[in-house]
């Protein structure tokens, strides 16, 4: 028969972790509290027996306050016949002893683990094992998740697992929930102090200092700064400058494109001659943002896309019906020289670059460090420092950060960090691609273009904050130990979300270049640019073409932003710095994609989604033609 | 109600309507300066840089007349350790999210920082306060004053 075993603890304190050693099944990790919002299961064969494993949100205590102990209460309900394993930070034993109390009415078999045991014995403290599981009458294993220690002797300890035994004064104790709380804790620290001893006095280690520093009120700025632009360099200039043009330039311009357009050309003949060009792949090293060391370059005749048909012949039906396939493949919006091209040569690097960083970063425990120097900055949108994690987040991928704006207590944070995650905060594969752009810009445009998306996250958010009104919640945020981010972890993290990426970018760049593709055969993209020309030439004073990129922008604002990227700086450019400045404002404001469209009404319903959206796309269009304006009148 | 004030200047004492400038001052009523009508010194009657600073910077807390010993967390300096008496108000569920950290009257608490949000220690916990909190939780002391970080 098959038993199940449910994995309870405060957060951060690596039930993700311990629940990939049991069950060798990834679930994200990170090193900030709060990375699990869901339930995870998956089954494990312990000694020859199948147990079924439940990772569940990190929680405080068990009063269904925030969603997180809604979730575990409720799925602590449904397994009565489980077996509960806590897991403790070793380090916080008082914390985890009320959790373990709380625990202790629901009577069932529980093990005690305490995890992350190796930062206990750092700080020179220890704790009396034996003794605290003959106090509780449970099993208590010491392990230290991360490098797979003590599993085997927690698979040992679950059949031995039994309810915790707690005195009648204590677990009867009257009172509302915080009295009761303050009862628990005082057996807490009876338990303490038979267990826990300090050995000798901590020595702050450089880790302990560089995390002070991150939150110092001076060189926390710096370091906030330095991390800033270690971003900027690694993703703006190394992903979405050297890694793009290697794959594109250098893998699909010069060789696959035109592999698979003679290969096309042979399974498909129609009589027609593709132009060529000699086009240079350099590789270099980025420098500054406009210097680059180059360490080779490499040129080779290749063969466009574009064509011409041999003059003087009628096509056939047949042969008509090749060249709309063959269009479809590698035309100009073909889902090979254009959809895969876009999705692999240009997202994918950024993409990549993005998440390697960031899981770093987050594995470091730096992100609640910035939410500390940030908390007084949010505190205008009504919002405090907790909401920094999901905007940070959204710099990776809107979608996913929209899901984790649930660990935001009230509504209210919840809708403003969403709304401003729709809004204006970048995705990397938007943001890489902006980086281009800005790159052809004159400083002051990249300046600009800042100021102006960090003065729209400012207004548009106190602005939603009081149209929502409502309560704002309490900042307590628990600053996690900085540690030195596993590159087993790092790299596993960064495979898991860019599959994910992946599964979700690719098929909706080939449906919005089908789309494209449709829409230009049957003549009726140009009347679609004819329709907004008002709009886009009138209003924004751009050039009629860039209609297109605002069209795929509603499918991916990051999509939208390569093909102003490509009408920029591409072979044929067509944009003046000023419009390249009012393009990059207007599709920076769109609404991500139509994922996080979904994403919105999933988690707040498709009410909130419409009117979002119904704000978004009018308040983007605005903005960029109130740029252009000031632009011509200032005469820039 | 008749307000008195008093001239930093030269100290005479005066009730503010005497201090209405003649007519024909370009800045009108809306300068915020009073003129003394014994020596014509002109002067801001608040420091209104100042109280904007302060309301930016410094709350003031929201006890009177808390004994000498009772001081709010925001009164620490960074370094000392101090022992928990009174959560402040704010009521039953944020003394709860207090309480599952452990931060509970009797509990010691090191302060980290003060700027730009004040963390605590409570135990091998660090936490980081709003403000707003750390302006109502009362300690008191249980060292002498370390002395500061070089």
């Amino acid at each position: 028969m098959g038993q199940t075993t449910v994995l309870v603890g405060n957060p951060n304190v690596g039930k993700s972790v311990l629940f990939k050693n049991l069950t060798r099944r990834y679930v994200t990790v990170s090193n900030y509290p709060g990375t699990t919002v869901e339930v995870v299961r998956a089954k494990a064969a312990f000694d020859g027996r199948e147990v079924e494993v439940v990772d569940t949100p990190g929680v405080n205590d068990l009063a269904p306050r925030s969603d997180e102990a809604r979730v575990t209460r409720q799925l602590l309900d449904e397994t009565a016949g489980a077996t509960i394993v806590q897991v403790a930070d070793a380090k916080n034993l008082r914390r985890a002893l009320l959790l373990t109390l709380q625990l202790a009415e629901l009577e069932r078999p529980t093990v005690l683990v305490l995890n992350m045991y190796d930062e206990l014995e750092e700080r020179g403290r220890q704790i009396d094992i034996a003794r605290l599981s003959e106090i509780l009458g449970i099993p208590v294993v010491a392990t230290v998740a991360p490098r797979n220690q003590g599993t085997q002797e927690l698979i040992d300890a679950l059949p031995l697992a039994a309810v915790p035994t707690v005195p009648d004064e204590v677990a009867r104790a009257p009172g509302d929930e915080y009295g009761r709380n303050r009862v628990l804790l005082g057996y807490a620290n009876e338990i303490l102090s038979q267990t826990y001893t300090v050995a000798r006095p901590p020595n702050p280690s450089a880790r302990v200092r560089l995390g002070l520093m991150a939150m110092h009120p001076v060189k926390g700025v710096g370091v906030l700064a330095v991390v800033l632009f270690a971003v900027f360099w690694f993703v703006g200039l190394f992903g979405a400058g050297t890694l793009v043009d290697l794959l594109e330039v250098g893998v699909f311009e010069q060789r696959l494109n035109p592999l698979v357009i003679r290969a096309t050309d042979v399974v498909l003949p129609f009589p027609h001659a593709h132009e060529t060009e000699a086009l240079t792949y350099s590789f270099g090293l980025p420098a500054t943002p406009v210097h680059e060391v180059t360490v080779g370059s490499v040129e080779r005749e290749v063969v466009r896309p574009s064509y011409v048909l041999d003059p003087g012949v009628d096509l056939s039906a047949v042969q008509e019906a090749l060249r709309f396939v063959h269009d479809f493949l590698v035309g100009p919006y073909g889902a090979v020289t254009m959809a895969l091209a876009y999705a692999f040569a240009i997202v994918l690097p950024i993409v990549t670059a993005f998440f390697l960083v960031f899981s770093i970063l987050e594995d470091s425990g730096y992100f609640p460090r910035m939410a500390i120097m940030l908390n007084r900055v949010f505190r205008v949108m009504g919002l405090n420092g907790k909401a920094v994690l999901p905007m940070i987040l959204g710099l990776g991928c809107d979608t996913m950060a929209t899901m984790t704006t649930r660990i935001l207590e009230t509504r209210k944070e919840r809708i403003v960090t969403t709304m401003l995650l729709a809004l204006a905060v970048p995705c990397s594969a938007q943001l890489g691609v902006l980086l281009a752009l800005m790159a052809s810009l004159a400083p002051a445009g990249a300046l600009v273009w800042l100021g102006l998306v960090v003065g729209v996250i400012f207004l548009v958010g106190w602005l939603t904050a009081r149209v929502i009104g409502g309560p704002g919640s309490d900042f307590i945020l628990e600053i996690p130990p900085m540690r030195r981010p596993q590159l087993s972890n790092v790299l596993v993290k960064t495979a898991s979300r860019l599959d994910w990426y992946l599964r979700e970018v690719i098929p909706l760049f080939v449906v919005g270049t089908a789309i494209l593709f449709l829409l230009d055969k049957l003549h009726l993209l140009s009347a679609i640019a004819q329709a907004a020309e008002p709009l886009v030439t009138g209003w924004l004073g751009l050039p009629k073409e860039m209609a297109n990129a605002f069209l795929v922008g509603f499918m991916r604002r990051d999509f939208g932003a390569v093909y102003i990227l490509d009408a920029a700086t591409g072979p044929a450019a067509v944009l003046t710095p000023h419009q390249i400045l009012v393009a990059m404002v207007t599709i920076t404001l769109f609404m991500p994609c139509i994922a996080n469209f979904l994403m919105i009404a999933k988690e707040h319903g498709m009410r909130t989604a419409v009117s979002m959206a119904a704000f978004i796309f009018p308040f983007a269009f605005f903005v960029g033609g109130v740029i252009h304006r000031l632009g011509v009148w200032l005469s820039i | 109600m008749a307000e008195y004030l008093t001239c930093p200047f030269c100290g005479f004492e005066f009730l503010r309507e005497d201090t209405l400038c003649e007519h024909g001052c370009p800045l009108g009523a809306m300068c915020g300066l009073v003129r003394c009508p014994n020596c014509q010194y002109e002067y801001p009657e608040k420091p209104q840089s100042l109280t904007w600073l302060q309301r930016v910077f410094r709350r003031p807390s929201p006890y009177t007349d808390l004994p000498a010993h009772v001081i709010t967390v925001q009164e620490l300096k960074p370094g000392e350790r101090a022992r928990v008496l009174c959560l402040g108000t704010g009521g039953p569920q944020r003394h709860n999210s207090l309480a599952v950290f452990g931060l509970v009257p009797g509990a010691e608490i090191a302060l980290v920082q003060h700027h730009p949000s004040p963390v605590i220690q409570v135990e091998e916990t660090e936490l980081a306060l709003d403000p707003a909190i750390a302006r109502e939780v009362l300690v008191e002391r249980v060292e002498p004053v370390a002395p500061p970080p070089q």
